[in-house]
């Protein structure tokens, strides 16, 4: 069935951990008629919330992958991406908010606006995706919806308007009063299914005039024919309302507020009339790719089922009938048995099964038209790859991806669990491709990379928990650099007789700092003085070379070796010998380029309430940080700085403490700097002694 | 150019000869203009030149988001070295740029004691010793002749200099008089007052030394380069 597109809503669901956002998308799922029973997070029944399809994130009850599911509510088809709840993974979360095109942001309604929902709204609007907020949890204790509302003002900024109200709160809370239609909405029967639209009870009808008054002063910035009925004291239309609303929001200059208890089954299906009602249809925001011929320049696409194929290929999962790819289609159409080109790899695969996903279980389709996600059977791909139509030459993300800060060995425990691993490090590097994996060839251990500490850690849980693979880690490793500093000259001859045909190669030229690239090769060699066949050979000892340097064993980064001279000998030159001088040449002259090494320096963001600023400052002065700025805002404050990385472990729970669990942080690369002299010496030192103990 | 001369032949040596050593520490000054006539830049190029002398410098902003505030002082940096062709530009701007930190409050819901209080964190815990403290954009209008007292008597406490600068929206606020009508009151507390001005005859907007701690001012030939957005000698 071709679903119209202004029929599509592709929303996400967005909060700190522990607002109930997987309570929420629990009863999003089961309103909307696609799963029978309601399990709660953490639940008695064992089975726990349909979206939460990892065991790691059930134990934990909070949500890290995303995962797609479609559901129906009225007459909209609504793809729901269940996007991670925890900041550290920077990519996954970047990833799932690119093809959403509006959100729900859910806010708990005693601890109202938290640090994360801060980072988490800042990333949506940084995306320009609209929202709708929705203070949950009105039964408990201490409920607020007002305060918390006040605080979307104060501390995202947002212009916060509520359309529904509560009917009582904390243990008394009964229902919604719902602004828009004037209705008192009461949700009854075992699971809340049966609504009651009522007349506004007599004790709520000051506040109803009070907040609606307030509701169409807003609204009326957005709509003239509203304004002007407004003014002259006529009852606006409900369509009217309506509209004014779904403009404030889809120009993010609005945010429709919703109040509800998920786990009481109150206010949801007020909620998702919201969503069908003011979110954006795939045609209703502008979407870009980055043009593969023009330097990854931006070009606007066009949701339009008659346009070449754009895709993007944003989650992989594994599930029990292999791999699945979820992609979002942003222009033309996915069809089965139809041909596309994966843009990284530039190879052309075909689709064999095309599917809609709801967590637990599966539907077949044959087409899915622009601006829908769907899921693809077998295709060989990466999180984050795009699919296109042979016509172009375009993708949906930069080719970009940062270099990994930390890395750590791990040993699986037996044989089996040695097994396992590799199958889980082989899905893992698909997924994410700031994860990665090497064996290191002179320990012979496993060593994965990372952009940091938790996001390494999170990997190492999910081999244990999804893959059965028990590993031994070792300490995390910083990804030290080393460089030369200055410009050094060298002249060198590699010369073995030993019976048989020799060895001859000389080489001159010298080593020159340089920032544009890692590594770069010059010949101004003249005149034949070597060989041209063996020019690149000169580039293949020097690239052996940079892999190592002699400070701590680091890479060498950002030195250009140039060769103006040589000489070489008719029988005993060779590929060998030259490649083996530029090597020998170039570990002789290292240290009269004065080298030095680098470490990574990330760009750390900690917030977290106002009193705590002075621990805040003394924490990151104590790590060798730099405090590029800090703002307060209110009660608030965000302190960004910059630190190395070897300084940032176990940052989290020095700051949980500190700070009594309000302070929060992430962290993400920001360059690679010089290390001080005095660790310098330290790293050397510790290089030197792990070298003697591997040489005895 | 090097950086020990750099800073002996800094136009800003104009400015403390003229000032008898500049605004010193404990000391208040005042940095006066139109809206958009550069205030921020004349205030980081004096920042900047303090950093250079390898001293530390907070940045305290109400108006403007910190991103903005540290691009000002990457483009005024990147002019410096440009017109005075520094050497070993980018290791002394590494150098420097730790040295250098801003702070912003939102200033509907901050007051003087509080925005001090955040300050002495940022010298006592953050370890950071500053030396000027830069307070841009204050808002003279609403402040009580107490703000300034409290200012002062931190920036004695600290050791530090204060300077300030103050937005003039009404043209009528300084138009035929040096001191601009905002700050009479609060004269008493400020100990150098320079006022930014655009003189329509040459073109150039000049650097008027309106107060000068107890002595007469003079007048110190200086400019705001509309070009580089660096204070130059006329």
């Amino acid at each position: 069935m071709k679903v119209p597109v202004e029929k599509m809503r592709n929303i996400g669901i967005s909060a700190h951990i522990d607002s109930g956002k997987t309570t929420l998308t629990e009863r999003i799922l089961f309103y909307c008629g696609r799963i029978h029973a309601i399990h709660e997070v953490k639940g008695k029944d064992g089975v726990g919330a349909t979206m939460d399809s990892m065991e790691l994130e059930r134990e934990r009850g909070i949500t890290i992958q995303s995962a797609a599911t479609s559901v129906q509510w009225n007459d909209k088809f609504i793809n729901i991406i269940d996007t991670p709840g925890h900041v550290d993974f920077t990519i996954e979360v970047e990833r799932s908010l690119r093809v959403l095109d509006g959100a729900i942001l859910v806010l708990c309604s005693v601890a109202g606006v938290q640090s994360q929902s801060i980072t988490v709204d800042r990333q949506m609007k940084r995306y320009d995706v609209p929202r709708l907020a929705f203070i949950n949890k009105a039964d408990r204790t201490g409920a607020n919806p007002f305060r918390v509302k006040e605080q979307l003002k104060e501390k995202l900024g947002h212009n916060a308007v509520f359309v529904t109200l509560p009917i009582g709160l904390e243990d008394k809370f009964e229902g919604v009063i719902d602004l828009v239609n004037g209705q008192a909405v009461y949700f009854e029967g075992e699971d809340g299914t049966d609504i009651k639209r009522l007349p506004i009870p007599a004790e709520y009808e000051a506040q109803y005039k009070e907040w609606r008054e307030k509701m169409l002063e807003e609204l009326s910035m957005f709509n003239d024919e509203l304004m002007e009925m407004h003014l002259e004291g006529q009852d606006p239309p409900v369509d009217l309302i309506k509209a004014a609303i779904r403009k404030g929001t889809l120009s993010r200059e609005l945010t429709p507020v919703f109040v509800g208890s998920a786990y009481k089954n109150k206010g949801v299906q007020v909620l998702l009339d919201g969503v069908s009602d003011y979110l954006p249809a795939p045609n209703e925001k502008a979407n870009w790719a980055l043009d593969q011929d023009k330097g990854e320049e931006k070009i606007a696409l066009e949701v339009s089922d008659s346009k070449p194929t754009v895709a993007l290929a944003f989650k992989l999962d594994d599930g029990q009938y292999g791999q699945l790819t979820y992609v979002r289609v942003y222009q033309g159409e996915v069809k089965k048995g139809q041909e596309l080109k994966n843009m990284r790899t530039q190879k052309r695969f075909k689709i064999g099964r095309l599917i809609k996903m709801h967590s637990n279980h599966m539907e077949d389709i044959d087409y899915a038209g622009a601006g829908d996600i769907a899921a693809l059977f077998g295709i060989e791909c990466a999180s984050g790859d795009t699919f296109c139509d042979d016509k172009l030459n375009v993708t949906m993300t930069s080719m970009f991806v940062p270099a990994p800060v930390i890395s750590l060995s791990i040993e699986p425990v037996d044989k089996k669990s040695g097994d396992n691993m590799s199958k889980a490090l082989n899905r893992f590097t698909k997924e994410d491709p700031t994860f990665r994996t090497y064996v290191d060839p002179e320990s012979n251990q496993t060593i994965v990379q990372g952009m940091g500490e938790l996001h390494l850690e999170v990997y190492i849980e999910r081999m244990k928990r999804e893959y059965k693979a028990e590993v031994k880690t070792g300490m995390p490793q910083v990804a030290y650099r080393e460089a030369i500093s200055e410009k050094a000259e060298f002249t060198y001859v590699h010369k073995k007789q030993t019976g048989g045909s020799g060895q001859y190669a000389k080489i001159g030229g010298w080593f020159e700092p340089i920032t544009e690239s890692d590594y770069a090769f010059e010949s101004q060699v003249k005149g034949g003085a070597i060989p041209n066949e063996y020019i690149p050979s000169c580039d293949k000892g020097f690239r052996e070379a940079v892999k190592k340097g002699t400070l701590i064993g680091f890479p060498v980064v950002g030195v250009k070796a140039v060769v103006n001279d040589g000489a070489s000998h008719p029988v005993d030159s060779s590929d060998m010998a030259f490649s083996t001088a530029a090597l020998m040449a170039f570990r002789e002259t290292y240290q009269k380029a004065k080298p030095i090494i680098l470490e990574p320096i990330m760009k750390v963001a900690v917030e977290g309430p106002t009193e705590f600023q002075g621990n805040i400052f003394g924490s990151i002065n104590q790590r060798r940080g730099v405090i590029v700025s800090s703002t307060e805002d209110g009660s608030f404050c965000s302190v960004i700085a910059e630190v190395p990385m070897s300084e940032m472990f176990g940052y989290s729970t020095v700051l949980r403490s500190m700070s009594q669990g309000k302070a929060e942080f992430t962290m993400e690369f920001e360059k690679y700097a010089k290390v001080p002299e005095s660790v310098a010496t330290q790293l050397k030192k510790e290089y030197e002694e792990k070298r003697k103990q591997q040489n005895r | 150019m090097v950086r020990s001369e750099l800073v002996k032949q800094s136009p800003l040596r104009i400015l403390d000869a003229s000032t008898n050593g500049g605004v010193g520490k404990g000391n208040v000054g005042v940095l006066a203009a139109r809206h958009g006539v550069g205030k921020t830049s004349a205030l980081v190029h004096i920042a900047t030149d303090k950093l250079l002398q390898g001293k530390h410098v907070i940045h305290v902003t109400f108006a403007s988001r910190t991103v903005h505030i540290i691009d000002y002082y990457e483009e005024i940096f990147t002019e410096i070295s440009k017109v005075k062709d520094l050497a070993g530009a980018m290791d002394l701007h590494d150098e420097i740029a730790p040295r250098r930190t801003v702070m912003s409050f939102d200033q509907k819901t901050t007051n003087t004691a509080h925005v001090i209080d955040s300050l002495r964190s940022r010298i006592h815990s953050g370890g950071f010793p500053a030396e000027l403290v830069i307070v841009d954009e204050f808002d003279f209008l609403h402040a009580d002749l107490s703000d300034l007292m409290l200012f002062k008597s931190f920036a004695k406490e600290e050791g530090l200099e204060l300077w300030f600068s103050i937005s003039l929206d009404q043209e009528g606020d300084f138009a035929n008089q040096p001191v601009p009508v905002i700050l009479e009151r609060h004269l008493v507390n400020i100990d150098i007052l320079i006022n930014l001005r655009h003189h329509p005859d040459d073109g150039k907007v000049h650097l008027e030394l309106v107060k000068d701690h107890g002595a007469k001012p003079k007048d110190m030939h200086l400019v705001l380069d509309t070009k580089t957005l660096l204070i130059s000698p006329e």
